[in-house]
């Protein structure tokens, strides 16, 4: 770890398993776009906190997907903000929706912690975390 | 009213959930071989592509003469959304030839499988 810069770096962006990782929240973008786009256009001022997350959640996908595919310094701190407000988001809204159902009456993709989605989207920020632990510059420097 | 237009739809939908579970399986026997995809695989894809685009026009033609799903932005959000996952599975495979393409492969089709069976849903469940 005494000279970063004289460790050369000749990974591929998000390297092996990584890859899948951004294939993942690719389709979850793309996915959660096209339901809040659907949700917007249909019926708007019906459930806007639900909607209003529908449309978060699509942001945050498609930022997580372009910091994991860039994998560059600066885009790794943007990944690991948009995965931590992910695995925030998650927890809480699945939390609320169980406790507090009446804050929503329309699905988004967090409601019962990613239920309608296989859980996938619970299980996906931790999966986001542990990739951007794992593949830490100053990690691979000091192997 | 019930929309009942749609079996001939739905047996396309059963075709393409069946052919995307079979090519993930595939995939899914490549990847644990440490194999990328292969070409045959892609004209699979490409079978499972243009069965999509079928159903696409076999909803187009239902629309058309009056049979409105119960939910058409949705219907159609899901329909023209799975069209692009393959081809994006497709352009990785042809990027990268590790195993990881295999595994891009069985999100792909696993994906579209979900979609499909949402798409079911809607029809049917209204």
């Amino acid at each position: 770890m005494s000279d970063l810069s004289a460790v050369e770096d000749t990974r591929r962006p998000a390297y092996g398993a990584g890859r899948v990782l951004i294939v993942i929240y690719g389709v979850f973008a793309v996915s959660a776009t096209a339901r809040s786009g659907v949700q917007l256009i249909r019926d708007a001022g019906e459930a806007p906190l639900a909607y209003t997350l529908s449309a978060l959640a699509a942001v945050i996908y498609l930022v997580a997907t372009i910091a994991l595919a860039h994998n560059g310094r600066r885009w790794r701190k943007v990944g690991w903000v948009a995965v931590i407000i992910e695995a925030l988001g998650v927890l809480l809204v699945g939390a609320l929706s169980m406790t507090h159902p009446e804050l929503f009456p329309r699905e988004t993709v967090w409601s019962g912690f990613g239920a309608g989605y296989g859980y996938v989207p619970l299980v996906l920020p931790f999966l986001g975390l542990s990739w951007l632990w794992w593949s830490r510059p100053s990690r691979i420097a000091a192997a | 009213m019930r929309w009942d237009y749609p079996s001939r739809v739905l047996v396309v939908t059963w075709c393409i959930i069946g052919a995307c579970l079979l090519l993930a399986g595939w995939a899914g026997v490549r990847a644990l071989r440490d194999k990328p995809v292969i070409f045959v695989q892609l004209v699979a894809a490409g079978v499972v592509e243009v069965a999509m685009i079928v159903q696409i026009v076999l909803a187009a033609i239902g629309t058309g003469s009056g049979e409105v799903a119960p939910d058409p932005l949705l219907l159609w959000g899901y329909l023209v959304t799975a069209l692009v996952l393959l081809p994006a599975a497709a352009w990785w495979a042809l990027l990268d030839r590790t195993r990881w393409s295999s595994v891009v492969l069985i999100v792909a089709a696993f994906a579209i499988a979900a979609m499909q069976l949402r798409i079911w849903q809607i029809w049917v469940l209204g």
